[in-house]
């Protein structure tokens, strides 16, 4: 096109608007990322904490470090891989080439859970390791096809008989590929390699399965802290914004500035420009991961101790789900290492641990528990290596799912109810409809209900005085009928952790909340009460287990029994807000002048007869999901 | 012209290895019933039986696949005119509106997303602004208005990306033998420019609508867990109720319905009415 027109008002104008529109978002995070309170949707003041946060939290610099390296090599190597295989495709045979396209589309086209799935299951049977190189392999896997689809087109518009033309003015194959067709179809490949850039940084779902041993990139820490917002992620991406654009405005400003003292360049120079400020650009980036990476290499501990065997311990555990100072003082103390992993759902926990991948110490519910158990994927504790079980409340000892403690330890504990706006609600509705108070159509349009099979259809199973561990098919259908009516009357949002952000802001009035996040709204909105609805509820434990394969068993027990000493449980307990299963901890929080004494979500009732523990039970499972995905898509 | 015909067949030998196989492992499941070990599998088709027998299902589907096009159809008729202003201005501008677009993808999406959030909300961005002048609130969270916005705002670089390189390099002489042999402007656009953008709009469709179709992300946030899309009842199956034979199933089924609509694009991208003219 022709290079030297200057833009019409109506040109710049649609480019002022999509400026906007791109970067109204951004501007926001930036905004954000200054915010003094912990809420992504509300200013609270101006700060500086969360900065501070992610520079001093390794984890999440070590994440950022390794996101560029491999976003970097996948753009490389499926940048090359893939231009080379489409001049390949441009001179196939149409059969090979129609195959080749199909199959190149399959990575764009299926959900990212298949495909992460199916390299889980492949990666598994080969036997590797998962970790740097696996991740690395599966982002070329699935950025290439979108090269080769940026590529594609621009050699279908390509004159064939180019290169011949060049072949036979003697050129080498070589060359004619270099120096005919690569700079004809690079406006292509850029824009190839750009979407591979994106694709790879962007990626969570595939990289989450794939990876293991510590190495984590942005992705997967954003999603997996969902459970407690953590607003250095805003931090970290105007940090990132602020690193591209500089580097950008240097390789484009530079030129200009030198350029500006000589005479105006042809257009195909200015082209070359263009592919020199890229490589530039590339060259920089990767010498700034470089030098980070070893900067926290430096920083890593070096530890000496070998009594357990081994100084490293790896540990799996929900996001945002433990005390910042938990593991560096455990780390202090013993001379050892901990790397900590998360999950945002039990179901990918076992996912992964099924695929064989390892870690010492794990962090699941009650019910999957029971179901590790029964499938012998859990090892027995040896008690007399965690003398701080003694410590445990009774509450929390020798729950139905794991009678003796024989391979469980709880972490923390609570039960599910109701969380409304004192002000907006007659607390006496609520505490005389219990569950039922969802059906009220005086609140319609005001409630959040949780995403989950397991906790909707518990409280319309309670509301209706039947157990939540039912599985008399009648008793479900009149749970599904209740969940329906609900569904089609109440006009209900059905969220999962923004639950947490929403009741804080008082998006909402009602809210039916795991207790521990509901001690957290408490908290922070005062216009929030609890309630635990008579029918009964749900009491729930999460605890840590040691898994069969696990590398280092003897440093696993001395992590378990560290975490439930006083000083650990305290610390955890006040920085998560969940119910401490310390049962000195649980007194001193909840009592007096206990930093939990004045919040009614802290301490569970117990020994209330309706109130159950889940059980596992497969079938159930499957059949309630099924049935709360048409409850959600009636309307 | 054999020269380079056979750099295709290290990729044919990738693709099988590191696409093909670990497909086929998937496939075994919707195949299959009973879980997670493979030496008890029992072949069937129920689970394909299951899918098209209830009308939720097909209704999510149906959804799905209308949202993708819509949310398509958006990015085209946005995309292509960002994508012709960039590529007909001065060639370093352009480069710096490229990266422009480009770099908000660089921002984890789901930080995107909580931003619209952010904006879309009740008392948010929108309607506090509006508020100002005395209008709204409006309710823009879980509408399928904020759903495909959302979607619009993630895909739509890859749109402008495609339709820009291929308008880039394009051969000007191409635009002044038109106006030379008398064609207007318009003229000439619809008969030089668009013909040979139309592989890039093409590949630019195929990125856009791909993604969106099985996406979960966006949906799960800005429409609201009852904003069911195809894309979730996927991910619910694998990863809440662990139900893997039904997810690959489901996976299958929309990979057909897909590599068909795919092909018909193609036969249309190879009509002679379309395909270039050089």
């Amino acid at each position: 096109m022709n290079p030297n027109t200057k833009r019409s008002i109506g040109g710049k104008l649609l480019l002022a608007a999509t400026a906007i529109f791109f970067y109204l978002p951004i501007v926001y995070i930036i905004v954000f990322s200054f915010n003094d309170s912990r809420s992504l949707t509300k200013f609270g003041g101006f700060s500086l904490r969360w900065y501070e946060k992610m520079f001093t939290d390794s984890t999440m610099m070590e994440a950022v470090v390794y996101t560029v390296i491999i976003a970097l090599l996948a753009t490389v190597i499926s940048t090359v891989v893939g231009t080379l295989a489409a001049i390949g495709m441009s001179r196939s045979r149409k059969a090979l080439k129609n195959v080749v396209e199909q199959i190149n589309n399959l990575p764009i086209m299926n959900p990212e859970i298949v495909t992460a799935i199916g390299l889980l299951m492949f990666f598994s049977a080969l036997g590797m390791e998962k970790g740097f190189l696996t991740l690395l392999l599966a982002h070329v896997m699935f950025c290439t096809p979108y090269v080769i689809l940026s590529v594609s087109p621009k050699l279908r518009s390509l004159d064939p008989n180019l290169a011949d033309a060049a072949l036979d003015l003697g050129a080498t194959p070589i060359q004619a590929l270099t120096k005919v067709i690569v700079p004809q179809i690079m406006p292509g490949i850029i824009s190839g390699a750009l979407i591979a850039f994106t694709m790879s940084f962007d990626d969570f779902i595939i990289s989450y399965f794939v990876t293991g041993n510590g190495v984590q990139n942005i992705s997967i820490l954003v999603y997996t802290m969902s459970k407690r917002v953590n607003p250095s992620i805003n931090a970290l991406s105007s940090l990132v914004i602020v690193l591209i654009t500089a580097a950008l405005i240097l390789v484009n400003v530079l030129p200009v500035l030198r350029e500006k003292s000589r005479q105006k360049r042809e257009e195909v120079q200015s082209h070359i420009n263009s592919h020199k400020k890229a490589a530039l650009l590339l060259a920089g980036l990767v010498v700034i991961a470089g030098a980070g990476l070893f900067a926290l290499r430096g920083n890593a501990p070096i530890s000496a101790v070998d009594k357990y065997g081994s100084d490293t311990m790896k540990l799996y555990i929900p996001g945002e789900y433990m005390s910042e100072e938990l593991i560096p003082s455990f780390e202090e103390e013993f001379g050892v290492d901990v790397i900590a992993e998360y999950f945002d759902s039990n179901e990918m926990m076992y996912t992964k641990i099924q695929a064989g991948d390892s870690y010492d110490v794990i962090v699941p519910s009650d019910y999957m528990i029971e179901r590790m158990m029964a499938e012998d994927m859990l090892q027995e504790l040896d008690l007399d290596k965690i003398p701080n079980i003694e410590m445990l409340t009774d509450e929390v000892k020798n729950l139905p799912y794991d009678p003796y403690n024989t391979y469980s330890v709880p972490y923390f504990w609570g039960s599910v109810g109701i969380v409304y706006n004192h002000n907006n609600v007659d607390p006496q509705d609520v505490e005389e409809q219990g569950f039922e108070v969802l059906r009220n159509t005086k609140y319609r349009g005001k409630l959040y209900i949780y995403d989950s099979e397991r906790d909707s259809f518990m409280m319309a199973l309670k509301a209706l005085g039947y157990s939540m561990n039912t599985d008399n098919e009648a008793e479900i259908q009149d749970a599904y009928e209740w969940l329906l009516q609900m569904n089609n009357t109440m006009a209900p949002a059905y969220v999962t952790d923004e639950v947490i952000d929403g009741m804080i802001n008082g998006n909402k009035d009602i809210a039916v909340v795991y207790s521990g996040d509901a001690t957290y709204i408490l908290d922070e909105n005062e216009e929030m009460s609890f309630w635990m609805p008579l029918e009964g509820t749900n009491l729930w434990s999460d605890a840590m287990i040691i898994p069969k394969n696990a590398a280092n068993p003897l440093l696993a027990q001395e992590f378990i029994n560290y975490v439930l000493s006083y000083e650990a449980a305290k610390g955890n307990s006040e920085y998560v807000g969940y119910t401490s299963p310390n049962s000195q901890v649980l007194q001193e929080l909840s009592s007096g002048d206990g930093m939990y004494s004045e919040n009614e979500a802290y301490l569970p009732r117990s020994g209330y007869p309706h109130d159950e523990v889940f059980r596992d039970n497969p079938v159930m499972k499957k059949m309630l999901a099924e049935l709360w995905l048409k409850v959600k898509a009636a309307n | 012209m054999r020269q380079f015909r056979n750099m295709i067949y290290p990729y044919v030998a990738w693709l099988a290895v590191m696409v093909v196989v670990p497909m086929l492992m998937i496939l075994l499941y919707a195949f299959t019933t009973e879980g997670n070990d493979v030496t008890t599998f029992r072949f069937t088709l129920d689970n394909f039986a299951r899918f098209v027998s209830d009308a939720v299902f097909l209704d999510v589907l149906k959804r799905s696949l209308l949202i993708a096009v819509f949310t398509t159809l958006v990015c085209v008729l946005l995309g292509y005119p960002i994508a012709y202003t960039i590529a007909t201005g001065p060639e370093r501008s352009s480069f710096f509106w490229i990266m422009l677009v480009t770099l908000p993808t660089w921002i984890n999406m789901l930080v995107r997303t909580y931003a619209w959030v952010g904006i879309l909300q009740d008392d948010g961005l929108i309607n506090s602004a509006l508020g100002l002048i005395g209008i709204g609130p409006f309710n823009m969270m879980h509408t399928t208005f904020a759903v495909v916005l959302g979607m619009v705002y993630n895909f739509i670089p890859f749109m402008i990306l495609q339709i820009h390189s291929s308008l880039a390099k394009m051969d000007k002489s191409l635009l002044e033998a038109a106006s030379d042999l008398g064609a207007n402007r318009i003229q000439s656009f619809l008969h030089v420019t668009l013909p040979l953008s139309l592989p890039g709009v093409l590949s630019g469709i195929t990125l856009v609508f791909l993604p969106a179709v099985s996406s979960f992300f966006i949906p799960k946030l800005l429409g609201g867990g009852q904003y069911v899309l195809i894309g979730n009842v996927i991910e619910t199956q694998f990863l809440t109720s662990g139900d893997w034979n039904f997810g690959s199933a489901i996976s299958l089924i929309m990979a057909l319905i897909i590599m068909v609509s795919m092909y018909i694009t193609r036969k249309v991208d190879t009509d002679p009415e379309s395909g270039g003219r050089r």
